[in-house]
């Protein structure tokens, strides 16, 4: 490794220009210094190449008609065809309006939370009761999405608890994941049950990073606690909070299949069926591999062009983007 | 409890192979060719040679040579050895055939996915075991013929008249047979599995009979009569869900039971005039509809219908919220039966006839397999070497020794002859330690290419047997659609789309009449949206296929 500097040097002065060179130089020499950390990046670099460009290739089967036996390359071409039957399908507009609207509600009930309850953590003194709110919150992200669904079915069963509560206060006995207005509720509040501990984590680092002679000054000048947390605390954070957000904007069209597929029913997929559960329904559970890469292509597509408008949006509004 | 999720985990897991063969389908693909070729390069090279020398037609036949095979390992046998050939029967059956068999046994929950890999990566075994219809979800897509064209299995013709004598011989004696394992254009694809005809049904209504007898109640036969039932049950037994039934993954598991009241069915099926119909779309269709959702509303029928997996169901039996259901004869009435021995000693559970409109009708359909069962069957890849040999070591089990084999394992461990009929050793029938079903999965092969054995009987109560005598009386022999129709390629391509759409549609539109939230009065309009659908032109298909069917 040590030989190859210099020759390289040579033939960038020969060839490049003079900005060039010395960018060129200077990654190198960097190399040179810090070896172990792009040792350390080889593995990363690797599981992004092999992993997610590797198999790009594959999308082509969006548009053929893919046969395990023939392989991708052997499979006959078939244009466009998955995707018009997407588009054409009775339940397009439905499943798109769908995932939109269980986004949204993620998007408008889901994101904050996380950020009200670092808030809130953030002005606890009590360190052991910090400690154990923390510890509380964190818990059910790490049980299987699996479990969840089924501690939520047994819940919302006629017989399960909330039916109790409603019983008790005069309501009638209904299964709740029989009801297709009740889905979104559902599955949006259980979903900020299972993440608002985790999510915290981000902003309570953010927060840790906030000087506290900030605070000291605001105090100085006569702010009150709701003052602070006003202009010191949130504008500490909200780069954190935008880039997460765009983050959140890209992911518009991905609402997570899995936990779908576990609660819905046909009385429910009025409201509940999703592209990814839609896909899966009627793609991989008959092997209509190419339907479903088409559908997940065309979904792609739409999160890419989220992401880059949202950042673009945000680096026009006040300068902050993910690049 | 945690078998549930483990059901659950592996119904997820099996969700993300399926994604991630989707985005990673090349990766995967090429990484386990690599891995399996290499094995069986390995084992087939040494071999080689074998081929030509005479391997004869008696049993231990004269060779060395190693043949591989691809088949599931029952699931009660998977507790005990990782490998068939381990097992007393897998030793059994070598010493008996005088052959090596290398057996890959993919896990039982993938298995559809890692047929797939196998089909895709082009490194098939030697044989098969394997749906290769064509019509089950998972199934080689384009049946058999497709199969064949594609150059993935062998047509059977020459290598049975050849090398498979005792097969041949089933064949020619069994014509209803000799029809469903054959194409239209009369090619064999598999040695197939051959259920013995008292083994043909094996699900249905079932009730309480213990609560019968408290309420001083007949068994109900007619709906009328089922209503009062439900009425007394849930009134003064005090179920909450009187009636309830799985239903799982769009699977109404009631199938044709209560349908067939009203002569008609939950999918397709043949009307009396032997012409193919779809029931959804019938008008008295509308009829059981109206029944259910009247059953329903009332609190009749399970208030979580739509949401009852099998776990639920379990719960409402075993606790008494739930007095009839529509279930198996060892997964259900054995299993609960089994399970509330102790519990509960008066708990009894009887199957019902099929539910009928009037009094002493016959039930227009029923449960009713087919002797040719598709699944433990095993066609021969291309990729065989010495497709004699395969074919050779495959007919030892429908000889006489070999089927005894296969049906009861092994003389003087696993069963002894009992004037001239096999009987179940103490080591089978009362193992301390283990189930009888545990122990005939290592001693014989529970399923499988061969004929089962009619003297063979696995069912533990005599509710078990009493309920496949009233199960077994219905017209279903008339009215179910051969499941071994072939459309050719070209309609299957479009049978699987309109059939894949009109099926999601219906599902939807079925639990929404039922549960309330769709007003009868759109029943024509569904049926309008069916059409719109195809559905008639997908009937056209199945139609000419089982003309061509009928004519083999």
């Amino acid at each position: 490794m040590a030989k190859h500097p210099p020759q390289l040097r040579k033939s960038t002065l020969l060839t490049a220009s003079g900005t060039n060179t010395s960018t060129r130089w200077g990654f190198l020499k960097d190399i040179r210094k810090n070896p172990w950390l792009y040792v350390m990046l080889i593995p990363v670099l690797l599981y992004f190449t092999i992993f997610h460009y590797y198999p790009m290739y594959g999308a082509l089967i969006a548009f053929k008609e893919f046969s395990p036996r023939l392989g991708i390359m052997g499979s006959p071409w078939v244009g466009w065809e998955h995707f018009e039957s997407f588009f054409n399908g009775i339940y397009f507009w439905r499943v798109i309006k769908n995932t939109l609207m269980i986004s949204f509600y993620e998007l408008l009930f889901g994101f904050p939370a996380p950020i009200i309850l670092a808030l809130l953590l953030n002005e606890v003194r009590k360190t052991a009761f910090k400690r154990t709110v923390q510890t509380l919150t964190y818990m059910p992200h790490f049980i299987s999405l699996v479990v969840v669904c089924g501690i939520i079915k047994e819940f919302t069963m006629s017989d399960g608890l909330i039916n109790d509560l409603l019983a008790f206060f005069g309501w009638e006995r209904v299964s709740l994941l029989l009801e297709s207005e009740y889905f979104r509720t559902i599955f949006v509040s259980s979903g900020i049950w299972q993440n608002i501990g985790w999510g915290t984590i981000i902003y309570l680092a953010a927060l840790a990073g906030i000087d506290q002679e900030q605070y000291e000054a605001a105090k100085i000048d006569g702010a009150n606690r709701w003052k602070q947390m006003l202009h010191v605390t949130l504008p500490g954070i909200i780069s954190t909070i935008i880039i997460l957000f765009i983050l959140e904007i890209g992911k518009l069209m991905n609402v997570g299949g899995e936990k779908i597929i576990l609660l819905y029913n046909p009385s429910t997929y009025e409201t509940a069926d999703v592209i990814s559960s839609y896909v899966y329904r009627l793609g991989l559970q008959e092997f209509n591999y190419s339907f479903s890469s088409a559908v997940g292509l065309f979904n792609s597509a739409i999160n890419f062009t989220l992401v880059i408008s949202a950042n673009w949006l945000s680096r026009k509004m006040n300068n902050t983007s993910l690049w | 409890m945690e078998r549930r999720l483990l059901a659950n985990e592996c119904f997820l897991r099996r969700l993300k192979v399926g994604v991630s063969a989707v985005l990673l389908t090349s990766l995967i693909l090429s990484g386990c060719s690599q891995g399996n070729g290499n094995k069986l390069e390995g084992k087939q090279g040494d071999n080689g040679k074998g081929a030509s020398e005479e391997i004869g037609s008696t049993y231990p036949l004269n060779t060395t040579e190693t043949i591989s095979s691809w088949e599931v390992l029952d699931s009660n046998a998977v507790t005990f050895h990782a490998d068939l050939a381990d097992t007393p029967f897998g030793k059994a059956l070598a010493k008996a055939t005088g052959v090596n068999v290398k057996y890959i046994h993919p896990n039982e929950q993938q298995s559809k996915e890692q047929f797939n890999l196998m089909i895709a990566s082009d490194e098939l075994l030697d044989t098969v075991e394997y749906d290769w219809t064509g019509h089950s979800a998972g199934s080689y897509p384009g049946g058999p013929e497709k199969a064949i064209s594609d150059g993935v299995i062998l047509e059977l013709n020459d290598i049975i008249d050849q090398y498979a004598p005792n097969l041949k011989k089933k064949l020619a004696a069994n014509k209803e047979l000799d029809k469903m394992v054959k194409t239209d254009s009369g090619k064999y694809y598999v040695f197939p599995m051959i259920r013995n005809s008292s083994g043909l049904v094996f699900r249905g209504p079932m009730i309480r009979k213990d609560w019968l007898d408290d309420l001083k109640l007949p068994v109900p036969t007619t709906i009328a009569e089922w209503e009062t039932t439900l009425k007394a049950f849930k009134d003064q037994k005090g179920a909450k869900a009187p009636l309830s039934v799985t239903y799982t993954g769009g699977n109404f598991e009631i199938r044709d039971a209560f349908i067939g009241a009203y002569h008609t069915s939950n999918s397709f099926y043949i009307d009396d005039e032997g012409k193919v119909k779809y029931g959804p779309i019938d008008p008295q269709y509308k009829d059981f509809l109206t029944l259910f959702r009247k059953w329903f509303a009332e609190g009749l029928f399970d208030k979580d219908f739509a949401l009852t997996d099998t776990k639920a169901l379990d719960n409402k039996i075993l606790t008494g919220q739930t007095g009839a259901t529509v279930h198996q004869l060892s997964g259900g009435i054995g299993r609960w039966m089994d399970a509330m021995k102790e519990q509960d000693p008066k708990f009894n559970l009887v199957g019902t006839p099929y539910p009928t409109l009037n009094n002493g009708e016959v039930p227009f359909t029923g449960q009713l397999s087919f002797i040719y069962n598709p699944g433990p069957s095993k066609a021969i890849t291309t990729s065989a070497k010495n497709p004699e040999l395969v074919a050779r070591w495959l007919d030892y089990a429908y000889s006489d020794e070999g089927a005894m084999l296969l049906n009861f394992g092994i003389e003087g461990e696993s069963y002894v002859m009992e004037n001239g009929a096999p009987v179940y050793t103490d080591l089978i029938k009362n193992n301390e330690k283990y189930s009888l079903q545990q122990m005939v999965s290592i001693y014989s092969k529970p399923n499988g290419p061969y004929e089962a054995d009619g003297r063979r009987n696995w069912n533990t109560l005599p509710q078990q047997d009493e309920a496949v005598k009233v199960w077994s009386q219905t017209d279903a022999k008339k009215h179910t659609l051969p499941a071994f129709l072939t459309p050719t390629a070209e309609e299957s391509k479009e049978l699987g789309k309109i059939v894949m759409e009109v099926s999601n549609y219906k599902e939807e539109m079925f639990v929404k009449f039922i549960v309330g939230k769709e007003p009868m009065e759109s029943y024509d309009q569904y049926v309008a949206q069916i059409k719109k659908m195809g559905i008639d032109r997908a009937i056209e298909i199945y139609q000419s296929a089982l003309e061509r069917y009928n004519k083999r």
